[in-house]
């Protein structure tokens, strides 16, 4: 589900499609996913923003994400860290 | 069977599991089984703090003023902190300690439970900067009673493990009769199953107990008041989120069988006592709230909400363990307690700048290292 990304390819403008229930939400690759759902006016628990607290985690239903620094907490396949994931595909996520 | 605090056998540690395995001999962090230990540890570290960098002075000033049910909920929360906060500066190390199999792993537990004792330091600091008499304060935790109601569901799983661990230390395997209590069964799965229900409690203990006190104390600091405790809240809530990671790890670990296959099964058999560990101390966090608003609520929450909170991350809280979440409130009913939370905006005073700066350039430094320079919040 995840790879790692070297940081000469991270400054793509690619722009994905974030799919929530009836929601869609357009997002880049330039900062991690929790930062724009907020933007976008989308509540998401957090707590540390640093990949260690597991707060933030949410289910990836499907499509891809990559972590720029491997994440402290424990993340279980079909789950993502929002405030440290990186969206690498169109995705579609749910909530608790 | 017996603990040797330098085990003379030569084994390869990364083969051992996390716990029952052959006692640690040599401390070594150069290879690691579970290298997620190392990294708290050093996370760890890096989050040093001493209560004392914290001014209260205005502290002392905002609580003369509170009105008398509010002084009720700021200093049963304390006490309750307090209380959860002793268990954890000493539990870890006497029920784990003996039975740990990985350095990199004892040595987190000893971080871990070291940490602890920074947190209950700062209860003192804090009361004894607010109130004339200390010990009123201190000597009512073990005589109130919804404090010991609590006092007993979090050292029950603790006290169960050690004393099995005793008799397994001493006896080995096998049943043994103790006076006053009866035939004790001890098995390599009495053994486990023990240990795998004490860190579903300890995960409840801090990724949920410690969260009602926490939204006081926040709800407190959003008037401006008490905001030097509030920002002692913020460190040990920085803190209380490595740990939770800690035994939301080790909890995984047990349940994936790849560090011990013994364990999954465990794992799979103790699920609904599990689910029933967190649905009780849900109960009892819910509990807790209407005993801290009997004489009245304050400003932004009450037992209601406060009781919906603890609902809401009792579900985030299980869905990290891979269980099904139990209850039906889905949305963070008080948002504004993250804003708190996170660790990004611990403010210091110009007084304990220095040590705090240094400690959060480091961690911006390797933030910096793998291109994450639009990570400002
Ligand atoms: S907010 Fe802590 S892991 Fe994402
Ligand atoms: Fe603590
Ligand atoms: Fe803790």
């Amino acid at each position: 589900m995840t790879t790692l990304i070297s940081n000469t390819e991270h400054q793509d403008r690619d722009v994905h499609r974030v799919l929530l229930g009836k929601k869609q939400i357009l997002v880049t690759e330039d900062e991690p996913l929790l930062p724009q759902l907020e933007r976008a006016g989308i509540q998401v628990e957090y707590q540390c923003r640093e990949g260690y607290c597991s707060s933030c985690m949410i289910k990836l239903l499907w499509g891809k994400v990559s972590y720029p620094i491997e994440p402290l907490a424990w993340v279980n396949s079909g789950y993502m860290l929002t405030c440290c994931a990186i969206v690498k595909s169109d995705i579609e996520i749910a909530m608790l | 069977m017996s603990y040797s605090t330098f085990n003379r056998k030569k084994f390869d540690s990364l083969q051992e599991p996390m716990f029952f395995g052959e006692n640690v001999n040599v401390a070594r962090y150069d290879q690691q089984k579970h290298p997620i230990f190392e990294k708290l540890i050093e996370k760890q570290l890096s989050f040093f703090w001493r209560p004392e960098e914290v001014d209260l002075s205005n502290d002392r000033k905002d609580f003369l003023k509170l009105e008398e049910h509010e002084q009720h909920i700021f200093l049963s929360n304390l006490k309750y902190q307090t209380l959860l906060d002793s268990v954890q500066g000493r539990s870890p190390n006497v029920a784990l300690l003996p039975i740990v199999s990985l350095p990199e792993l004892e040595t987190w537990i000893e971080t871990w439970s070291f940490s602890e004792t920074i947190h209950s330091r700062s209860y003192t600091h804090i009361i004894r900067n607010i109130v004339n008499d200390p010990t009123k304060v201190f000597d009512d935790i073990v005589v109130n009673d919804e404090i010991a109601k609590r006092a007993i569901s979090v050292s029950k799983y603790y006290d169960d493990l050690i004393e099995l661990v005793n008799l397994y230390n001493t006896l080995g395997l096998g049943v043994h009769h103790v006076p006053e209590r009866g035939d004790v069964v001890v098995t390599m799965k009495t053994l486990k199953k023990a240990l795998y229900l004490t860190i579903a409690s300890v995960n409840v203990l801090e990724a949920i107990r410690f969260y009602v006190s926490f939204a006081c104390s926040f709800a407190f600091a959003e008037r401006t008041l008490m905001e030097g405790n509030a920002k002692i809240i913020k460190l040990i809530a920085r803190d209380e989120a490595l740990h939770l990671n800690g035994t939301q790890h080790m909890l995984n670990l047990m349940m994936s069988g790849r560090d011990d296959p013994e364990m999954a099964e465990i794992a799979q058999e103790c699920q609904q006592d599990v689910i029933n560990i967190f649905v009780e101390a849900a109960q009892q966090e819910r509990d807790w709230a209407q005993y801290l608003f009997k004489d009245g609520s304050m400003i932004g929450l009450n037992a209601q909400i406060l009781g919906q909170y603890v609902e809401y991350i009792t579900n985030v809280r299980m869905q990290a363990i891979g269980l099904e979440p139990q209850f039906a409130t889905k949305n963070n009913p008080i948002p504004w307690i993250n804003a708190w939370l996170v660790s990004d905006n611990v403010q210091v005073a110009p007084q304990e700048a220095e040590i705090s700066s240094y400690l959060v350039g480091q961690i911006d430094n390797d933030l910096d290292g793998a291109d994450f320079d639009d990570f400002d919040l």
